[in-house]
């Protein structure tokens, strides 16, 4: 019996080696270990044996059968193993192709240009304002120390849409709407649209600004050159130099044009930056005692400094822009190219 | 205003290399916009002796030359008829290059060898016409450069004035800033006039009767010039400036204008009637005609200089025809005068002529300037026009203008600039630039300033404030951070609502377009807008740069469909463009109109971006639609009604919808209608979205709300129903609304259907709800007897037959 039970387990695991699917697997079970298979016929007959050997060959017999079982659940692993080996050799795709994308939109450079400039502003603790883009002579120029008649009012060619209403050449009054309504301290961004009457390759009668202004007590010179430094390092990356000279402004007294080193050529100057190595990007002053005086600010207490850029001059810097008309233009094979 | 480095060199010694100045001027404030070298790159063309000059023997006209040009004798070859053995010239030598991009070759003419050529003025550019060669000065050094030999090599400055500075609108105000910079001090040009004969206030007189528009008038007359052109230096330095010579007397009142800044003006004295000068108003309605040949019409403000009988001038601005000089010209009246800024600005802007003279009068002359440009120019015409000076110079200076004083604190400069300046240092930066400046008797920190005529900008302390930090150097400013109390400025709701709509847009697949704020007014027509239509109640602008830009926007639309039609000519196809702008209304009562934010959008092509994977349907209404309800939703903008009345004239009527919250018209969605877009030439179809951002972001709620998710396990129910075809989707979903009860967690359309196998005038559709409870498992028989409530509702509202 212990012989019949030996060749028993050899011929399940000859049968094993040649099961190749789990359906084979299954019959080997049912043939060698089923409850009519071998192994229970091979048992009926333990019956016959004396009192001595049962227990030893129920011993071997239940050693078997757990080799038997084992070598089942063995096989069955390896041939599912072997399956999906198999298929994952079968399933292959070209992962070259193109995926499957959505239309992808964009925001203007103007736009982007002026999220960016902001949120600088923003981390300086400056909050945003806005005004209207057809605007009171009073505040596009009167109050900002220009007076009808000044001679300043010709740096700006101005569309009238009455003798007292315009649109507004600049973003500063914004100030003025500002000031009057809060007291200081007052730490302001106003970007905004702004127009002037002149149109040629280097000038759109409708383009963008950002003002910026500062108003607390004890605001000094410094504080200007201070702020408006921390932002082109920002904006244009740590190291950039930056010069201050003099300038006018009816609306600043002093005066500063802000220069950085030319973005293009590193300043050793290039067609951009007329060979100077340098590039004008900000007008700025310390705001002139007549602004303070029309919205009653007591100029021996407060003082303050205001700047102002064109944002199409920095987006075509930042972008690489040439054309000055491509922002207006709108074409989507340019608008695509920002991101 | 155009210097050049030599000329500023007679009036101020200076060791600046011309880049150094040109940066210096910079950073003190005189932007040098461009700086151009005079006579460089001819250096090859030098002084050369004619040893000997002989016939070609091959040509009448031509003849052979030797010329020593300093190192060696050469041969050339020249065509002129003016030059003989001994004689300096200009030799261009073989290597150079004339201006015109004229090239200097060795050559041969006619047999002989030429190694250059022997130049004419205009060859070199110093002349527009010349007759034969040019022949040097005999003391000039043979082999030197022309250019340097003749004194002619120079750097032209273009400086960028700002309006302040009328002071540097003269070589000497420009050398005054080089003379503080370098601490040297300036020179007058000579002014001194030998004066004979007659008294002048025996021959003419002058009559200010407008003091205050004109505190200050001076004259000369100068008799038995003769009218000729001017010598070769004068024509030179005039054009070196970028002005053209006229004749002698006019290039001399020139001259002086850019030299000293001061306008002059000369009349043929002979052609002043009473032989007088009156300065009055002139009479309104008076016609003038200036020496352009313009009739000007004149008002009673207008300043003018007049004769005994009527107008000569416009004073400051420019002068008349009636006496204007000429040829025939002997005796001249030489007019040097002050006058207040804002008087001549108004005339010449009303008028709209621009002079060097209104220019400089309107931003403020030098009224202490006035008697020695009269005299400098007075000497000037003499010596090179001849003619004799009568005794006296005229000058009517009724009420002296009185000196500025002004006291300036070291402390307020300080609290200003961030940078202490002592006293005595504020003291010696004043006065390089020319002003008195003492320190005050009885406080340490205060100077009292006296602000010379020339600076009439100079106003206030800040004014000096500002002299102080440009003198010293905006450099030496240091760089502070504001010491400034805290606020809380974040940025107003509205903005960030903007903002939010445009992230919106872009991350789903449009692209932003800036167009300009005016358009035509032809664009209402185009667009389809009716006659009373309000969006034709426009701000228009006075004075446009075309008719194109004359209208401020009342919609978006019109532009957006210009840059489809822009793109679509491009070839580009596939389009999703939004703008989000204000658009201008004007407000009754108000002066200025009223500004909103509007969001418009269109799309058009294919439904996804063309690739071997992608849909190949193109867009309809429900993807424009979809865009709007997702908008919504991020918005938080629920309860849209989607009305089919009063469509947009520039929709399709049977297509689109307008959305209304409540009584609030939120805007419109839809397709374009077909004869709008063939008036832009769109050849396909386009969907359109237009919102008024206002009314969207009133409509919003605040913040999202919350709700507790469910544990319990969602079951759904389906089911399709015939509806009569006119009955819309919404009464449908108003129909479930109704019914519904707390359990039903959504409703979604999963299929509508018209055609084969549904029978004529009706539709199908099929809705799948799911039903879940926030507090226990439902039952079969719960879900049957909730979905029953919403079969049953759908057949008594909306008429379903189920199917």
């Amino acid at each position: 019996m212990k012989d019949r039970l030996e060749s028993m387990q050899r011929s399940a695991h000859a049968a094993l080696a040649q099961a190749d699917s789990e359906a084979a697997l299954q019959e080997v079970r049912i043939r060698f270990l089923g409850r009519k298979g071998e192994m229970t016929a091979i048992m009926k007959e333990m019956g016959a044996l004396s009192p001595e050997e049962r227990p030893l060959v129920g011993a071997l017999a239940n050693r078997i059968k757990d080799d038997l079982e084992s070598a089942l659940e063995e096989r069955l692993a390896s041939l599912r193993e072997e399956e999906i080996s198999r298929r994952l050799t079968l399933e292959r795709i070209d992962v070259t192709l193109p995926g499957r994308r959505p239309f992808s939109g964009s925001k203007h450079p103007i736009t982007l240009v002026t999220e960016e400039i902001s949120e600088i502003f923003a981390s300086l603790g400056f909050g945003i304002q806005e005004g209207p883009e057809v605007e009171k002579d009073l505040y596009n120029f009167e109050a900002l120390n220009m007076p009808k008649d000044h001679p300043a009012r010709d740096m700006q060619d101005t569309f009238y849409i009455s003798d007292e209403v315009v649109l507004r050449t600049h973003t500063s009054p914004v100030q003025i709407r500002t000031m009057l309504q809060h007291a200081p301290p007052v730490r302001v961004i106003a970007p905004g649209t702004v127009y002037r009457r002149d149109s040629d390759i280097t000038h759109s009668p409708m383009f963008h600004q950002i003002e910026g202004f500062l108003v607390d007590r004890k605001v000094t010179f410094g504080d200007l050159k201070g702020i408006l430094t921390a932002f082109i390092n920002q904006y244009f990356g740590r190291g950039t130099g930056v010069r201050f000279r003099p300038s006018f402004f009816p609306f600043t007294e002093p005066s500063a044009e802000v220069d950085i080193q030319c973005v293009i050529c590193g300043g050793k100057g290039c067609r951009v930056c007329k060979n100077s190595g340098w590039l004008e990007i900000l007008g700025s002053g310390m705001i002139d005692p007549e602004v303070f005086k029309a919205v009653n600010y007591d100029p021996a207490v407060y003082s303050g400094f205001a700047f102002g850029m064109g944002l199409e001059r920095i987006a075509m810097l930042r972008y690489g822009v040439s054309d000055l008309r491509l922002f207006f233009e709108n074409d989507l094979r340019f608008l695509k190219q920002f991101s | 205003m155009i210097v050049t480095y030599n000329w500023l060199k007679e009036f101020v010694d200076f060791d600046l290399s011309p880049e150094d100045l040109a940066h210096r001027l910079t950073m003190v404030g005189l932007e040098v916009d461009s700086m151009e070298k005079i006579g460089e790159g001819f250096d090859s063309v030098v002084v050369a002796r004619l040893v000997a000059v002989e016939p070609h023997p091959e040509a009448d006209r031509l003849t052979v030359c030797k010329v020593d040009n300093g190192a060696e004798t050469v041969q050339v070859v020249c065509g002129a008829t003016n030059h003989r053995a001994g004689d300096l010239v200009a030799l261009a030598q073989v290597g150079s290059v004339l201006p015109g991009d004229f090239k200097i070759k060795k050559s041969k003419i006619r047999g002989r060898e030429s190694m250059g050529m022997l130049c004419s003025e205009k060859e070199l550019g110093l002349a527009e016409e010349s007759a034969g060669i040019m022949i040097l000065p005999p003391q000039l050094t043979v082999g030197v450069p022309v250019f340097e030999a003749l004194g002619l090599k120079d750097v032209r400055f273009e400086l960028g004035l700002t309006p302040n500075r009328a002071d540097c609108l003269s070589v000497v105000g420009v050398a005054r800033e080089v003379g503080a910079m370098v601490g040297r001090p300036v020179r007058l040009p000579p002014h001194a006039v030998t004066e004979e004969g007659e008294a002048a206030e025996a021959l003419t007189s002058v009559t200010i009767e407008e003091p205050e528009l004109c505190p200050r008038y001076a004259a000369r007359l100068i008799r038995g010039v003769r009218i000729g052109p001017s010598p070769d230096w004068l024509v030179r330095r005039l054009e070196s400036v970028g002005m053209r010579s006229i004749s002698n007397v006019v290039d001399v009142t020139n001259l002086v204008l850019m030299e000293l800044g001061h306008p002059l003006h000369a009349f043929d004295f002979s052609l002043l009637r009473e032989g007088r000068i009156v300065v009055r108003r002139a009479s309104e309605g008076e016609v003038f005609t200036t020496l352009d040949s313009q009739q000007r019409p004149l008002k009673s403000g207008d300043l003018i200089i007049a004769d005994g009988e009527g107008a000569v001038a416009l004073a400051g601005i420019m002068g008349g025809e009636n006496s204007e000089i000429g040829a025939e010209t002997v005796d001249i009246l030489l007019e040097s005068a002050y006058f207040h800024p804002p008087a001549i600005r108004r005339t010449s802007k009303r008028l709209g002529i621009h002079t060097e003279s209104s220019h400089r009068f309107e931003r403020g002359a030098d009224v202490n300037m006035v008697p020695v440009a009269l005299d400098r120019a007075a000497s000037l015409i003499v010596e090179l026009a001849g003619g004799r000076v009568a005794k006296g110079r005229i000058d009517a200076y009724p009420r002296p203008l009185p000196d500025r004083r002004l006291t300036l604190s070291a402390s307020r400069n300080e609290e200003i600039l961030g940078l202490s300046v002592e006293q005595t240092e504020i003291i010696r930066l004043l006065r390089s630039i020319g002003l008195e400046a003492v320190p005050a008797e009885t406080r340490p920190d205060i100077v009292q300033v006296t602000v010379p005529s020339w600076r009439q900008d100079l106003e206030r302390e800040i004014d000096l404030i500002e002299e102080i930090a440009r003198l010293n150097g905006y450099d030496c400013i240091p760089v502070t951070m504001p010491v400034s109390r805290t606020i809380c400025h974040r940025s107003p709701d509205h903005q960030r609502f903007s903002s939010r709509v445009r992230d919106f847009m872009a991350s789903s697949g449009f692209s932003e377009v800036i167009n300009y704020s005016f358009v035509s007014s032809g664009a209402w027509d185009r667009i389809g807008l009716s006659p009373q239509d309000s969006r034709r109640r426009t701000v228009r602008v006075l004075n446009p740069l075309t008719e194109e830009q004359s209208v401020m926007r009342t919609t978006l639309v019109a532009s957006l469909l210009e840059n489809v039609a822009r793109n679509l000519a491009y070839r580009s196809r596939d389009l999703r463009l939004f703008e989000l702008r204000p658009v201008f209304s004007p407000e009754d009562g108000e002066e200025l109109p009223r500004e909103k934010q509007r969001l418009t959008a269109v799309m058009c092509g294919r439904r996804e971006p063309e690739g071997w994977t992608q849909a190949k349907e193109a867009v309809d209404f429900f993807d424009i639609k979809g865009v709007l309800e997702s908008l919504f939703e991020n918005l938080r903008i629920t309860r849209v009604k989607w009305e089919t009345s009063q469509i947009e004239p520039f929709l399709h009527p049977g297509k689109s919808s307008r959305l209304l919250r409540g009584d609030v018209v939120l805007g419109s969605v839809g397709e374009v209608h077909p004869k709008v877009l063939e008036r832009f030439d769109i050849d396909q179809p386009l969907y359109l979205l237009d919102l008024d951002l206002e009314a969207a972001f009133a409509s919003g709620a605040d913040a999202s709300t919350f709700r507790a998710l469910s544990r319990f396990p969602d079951v759904y129910r389906d089911s399709a129903f015939l509806l009569d075809d006119e009955v819309p989707a919404e009464q449908v979903f108003a129909a479930i609304e109704k019914a519904r009860g707390k359990e039903v967690e959504d409703v979604v359309l999963f299929d509508f259907y018209k055609g084969a196998g549904i029978p004529e005038g009706k539709k199908s559709l099929a809705v799948r709800v799911r039903y879940r409870s926030s507090e226990r498992t439902l039952t079969d028989e719960e879900i049957n007897r909730l979905h029953g409530r919403i079969v049953q509702a759908l057949i008594r509202e909306a008429g379903a037959q189920i199917r």
